[in-house]
């Protein structure tokens, strides 16, 4: 504690919102700790061909089902397939649909969520009605019945949790412009004859963005739990797609015989959805502290 | 604010707490000993029944049930498929083998009253004579047609006097009495058959040792002691419950908490946690099945011999078996089973080898550039515990001589109707023979005439066609045999197939359970099976 205060002491206080939010994140251990965690997990992912000893499908039915040893740490499937090598490209394929899914729902929620706030009216009685409506049903229910139309595969796994996802930064967006939309420096910008998509692209949405931040961390996590939920389903990734939900199902069998076979992917969502848990939190303290409730 | 949400979420697990007490104290288990009579017995499978009406239908899981409702005039013994005596206590076959005469047993009833005489067998008979390929698919692919059909084997049927029926056939038909024996063929009351209609497979009456009592689809069918059952003293037990559980796992769990009796469709990998097990015992169903990778003839690349012989070599047999079968089972080298009289045993298998199969991909120029479709079962079957493992394995073997495939599933009666229309590229499936008869392999699954019911792969070859049909109608066993050995050949070197395993199905029952030989078939007659 000390040090850091004597380094922030020793920062010049020209710093803007980001800095400040930096230093206010890093006071937390624990969610430099989630970082971390994220961080580990992300260069897994990026560096699995290096680091993994064997690839995904290398099967040799005759070696299946071994516990853990010094040739294969996290034991070996039920096709012989080495555990801890299909881990590591599982932790590709979380976070690139927790990523990537999360993006999505961004992108379409804040438009969505920016014509409701900004225009109000008609357009916004529509819209919040809908994200009502998908609100309505439990979320995973709604991925499973867009995936049981779009077909079972990673993508649409991927495709079904942006849009499940679509109306809680819908909403969180539109709340956000709406107390935005009364502030002087909007109504000044009006008065001086600035467009409607200047206004809402150049002063709303960086003005709405610290809490999408905030929410985007922790959607990450439940979609990560989400994609792995479905691939549990059958209904995300196929194989041999090592994906962490889908070799927690083919586990499931072999529970007591073999149990290796589900704790190390089990351990991987738990520590990836904890970090990004963590995260989220230390950022939420920092950029948004209202947003506690 | 947050005061009220807490009490909220405190309500919600007060009552969640609740409503999990109310199901727990709800799921009774069957204690069968606290009866005064023969108790229920609760069997798990892994699916429901179709159709109850035997006649309508092809599939395992309705002949389970109806089983125990009808009997056929000749029956197959407790424990394999010689012939006994069922509803007709004697038979004569003419010298030209084209006249049967079947003395009927007196004094047996039907569950509705109906007496049961030769002029109830000959509505039967009429009733499937009169049908079509449509209402009852089983009887074209046995007796090869309907009345007045060139093709058809049975000519007419007579009563002649109470208790004797006159059967006269067109041909000869070697494994004519086999397939009387079969599930399909059990007799019917005619009052119930005509009172009910359409609707009879839904209210099934026969004269077997049970009463149909009530069918929640998806979910259970209940049968009951017939009370004047002509054979006395039987059945022991007082009524049998067939419960659908489709997870094996979870059917051996119902098992275990003893909420089922006996359970079907044991995998492999569970076999010794059941022996370990003192409450439990394993039983192993007599083998009389194949299990296999079909390829369809008509679909590209598999219309070349080559590809299809490639694709044998480069399926490592003997690893899927010990893997995933876990030594109950042994790798296939014919369509059908070594129990059945007529197998070649000279065939061998195709020999795990990936460079022979790549070189004659190359010799067939196939250039691997589109994903083949690899069709895996969704169900637990008899001959194939788990279909999606195996395909996953064989997916692998494909691709390490340059086949690309995707495994594609889908709902087992819709993956059966799809896969009838030659919908599919390659696909795994299986049979279990229903009266041990080689004819009830080869001309069912590979004959020409088999297409569009259990013909598959849609593979024609007017050699096996010739072979198959003059099996038929040849009564000496060892000439007939022969032909059905030499149709093993061609098969062989034609490869629609890739022959995978004979396996031996595995069954748990309490340790209370006795008398209970399952039957190879997988129909198995509840009759003499007691809980003690």
């Amino acid at each position: 504690m000390t040090t850091q205060q004597t380094i922030s002491e020793k920062e010049p206080r020209e710093a803007g919102p980001w800095k400040d939010a930096w230093r206010s994140f890093k006071k937390s251990k624990v969610s430099l700790v989630g970082a971390g965690i994220v961080i580990v997990f992300v260069i897994l992912a990026i560096f699995a061909p290096w680091i993994a000893p064997q690839g995904i499908n290398e099967q040799n039915l005759s070696e299946r089902l071994q516990a853990p040893s010094s040739a294969h740490w996290f034991g070996t499937d039920d096709f012989g397939r080495d555990i801890f090598s299909r881990v590591l490209y599982g932790a590709r394929i979380s976070l690139w649909v927790g990523f990537f899914s999360v993006i999505g729902s961004i992108l379409i929620g804040s438009l969505l969520g920016i014509l409701a706030g900004y225009y109000g009216k008609w357009v916004d009685t529509i819209i919040s009605r809908f994200f009502d409506i998908m609100l309505a049903f439990p979320s995973i229910l709604l991925a499973i019945s867009i995936v049981a139309v779009l077909g079972p595969s990673l993508q649409n796994a991927l495709i079904a949790i942006a849009i499940v996802n679509i109306p809680n930064f819908g909403r969180l967006i539109r709340s956000k412009v709406l107390s935005i939309k009364q502030e002087e420096y909007i109504t000044a910008a009006k008065a001086i004859g600035m467009a409607d998509t200047r206004i809402l692209f150049k002063h709303i949405l960086p003005n709405s963005m610290a809490p999408v931040i905030v929410q985007g961390t922790l959607a990450i996590a439940t979609a990560i739990i989400e994609a792995a939920a479905l691939g549990f389903l059958g209904l995300g990734a196929q194989a041999p797609t090592p994906e962490w939900g889908k070799m927690l199902a083919d586990a499931r069998v072999y529970l007591v015989n073999a149990p290796w076979t589900m704790i190390f992917p089990g351990v991987a969502i738990m520590l990836t959805v904890l970090g990004f848990n963590l995260m989220g939190d230390g950022l939420r303290d920092a950029l948004d502290p209202k947003m506690k409730n | 604010m947050r005061k009220k949400s807490l009490m909220l979420a405190a309500l919600v697990m007060v009552l969640s707490v609740i409503l999990a007490a109310c199901g727990g104290s709800s799921d009774k288990s069957s204690d069968s000993s606290k009866d005064s009579g023969g108790g229920t017995l609760i069997y798990g499978r892994g699916g429901d029944s179709v159709s109850l009406d035997p006649a309508a239908v092809t599939d395992g899981e309705s002949f389970a049930v109806t089983q125990n409702v009808f009997e056929t005039l000749i029956r197959f013994a407790e424990k394999d498929t010689t012939l006994e005596p069922g509803l007709a206590k004697e038979w004569k076959i003419s010298d030209d083998g084209l006249t049967y005469t079947f003395t009927l047993q007196e004094g047996v009833k039907f569950h509705d009253g109906t007496d049961f005489n030769a002029e109830a067998v000959v509505k039967n008979f009429d009733r499937w004579l009169d049908g079509d390929a449509d209402k009852f698919p089983y009887f074209q692919s046995m007796f090869g047609g309907f009345r007045g059909e060139d093709t058809a084997v049975i000519k007419e049927v007579k009563a002649d006097g109470d208790n004797t029926v006159v059967i006269t056939l067109n041909q000869p038909q070697a494994p004519f009495l086999k397939n009387l024996a079969m599930s399909p063929f059990g007799i019917a009351s005619p009052t119930a058959v005509e009172k009910e209609g359409d609707k009879f497979g839904d209210n099934p009456v026969g004269t077997g040792p049970f009463e149909f009592v009530s069918w929640k689809r998806n979910d259970s069918v209940t049968i009951k002691k017939f009370a004047d059952y002509w054979k006395k003293g039987l059945p022991k037990v007082d009524e049998v419950v067939f419960k659908s559980i489709p997870d094996n796992s979870a059917r051996l769990n119902a098992l275990k908490t003893g909420e089922i009796d006996l359970a079907t469709g044991i995998s492999p990998s569970d076999a010794s946690s059941v022996e370990a097990d003192s409450n439990l015992q394993l039983i192993e169903r007599p083998s009389l099945n194949v299990g296999y990778l079909g390829m369809t003839v008509t679909r590209k690349p598999f219309d070349d011999k080559k590809v299809r012989q490639a694709v044998n070599y480069a399926i490592d047999k003997e690893a899927l078996i010990s893997a995933f079968y876990e030594g109950k089972a042994d790798v296939a080298t014919n369509p059908m089973p070594p129990a059945v009289s007529g197998f070649n045993e000279e065939i061998s298998a195709y020999p795990y080898d990936p460079e022979k199969a790549k070189e004659l991909l190359k010799e067939a120029g196939y250039d691997g550039s589109k994903a083949l479709e690899l069709w895996a079962m969704p169900v637990p079957r008899p001959y194939m515990p788990d279909g999606q493992k195996i395909a996953e394995a064989i997916q692998k073997n494909l691709e390490d001589v340059g086949i690309k495939t995707k495994i594609v599933s889908y709902e087992w009666a819709t993956y059966l109707e799809k896969a009838a229309k030659g919908e599919a590229d390659m696909f795994l499936l299986g049979w279990t023979g229903d009266n041990g008869d080689a004819d009830n392999f080869l001309y069912t699954l590979l004959d020409e005439q088999s297409i569009g019911s259990n013909n598959y792969t849609y593979f024609k070859n007017s050699e096996t066609h010739k072979l198959l049909l003059e099996a038929q109608k040849e009564t000496d066993e060892d000439k007939r045999n022969e032909l059905y050995k030499k149709a093993q050949e061609i098969f062989h070197d034609e490869a629609p197939w890739v022959p995978l395993a004979y396996s031996t199905p595995l069954l748990a029952g309490k340790s209370t359970i006795k008398n209970f030989y399952p039957h190879p078939t997988g129909s198995d007659i509840f009759d003499t099976i007691e809980i003690k």
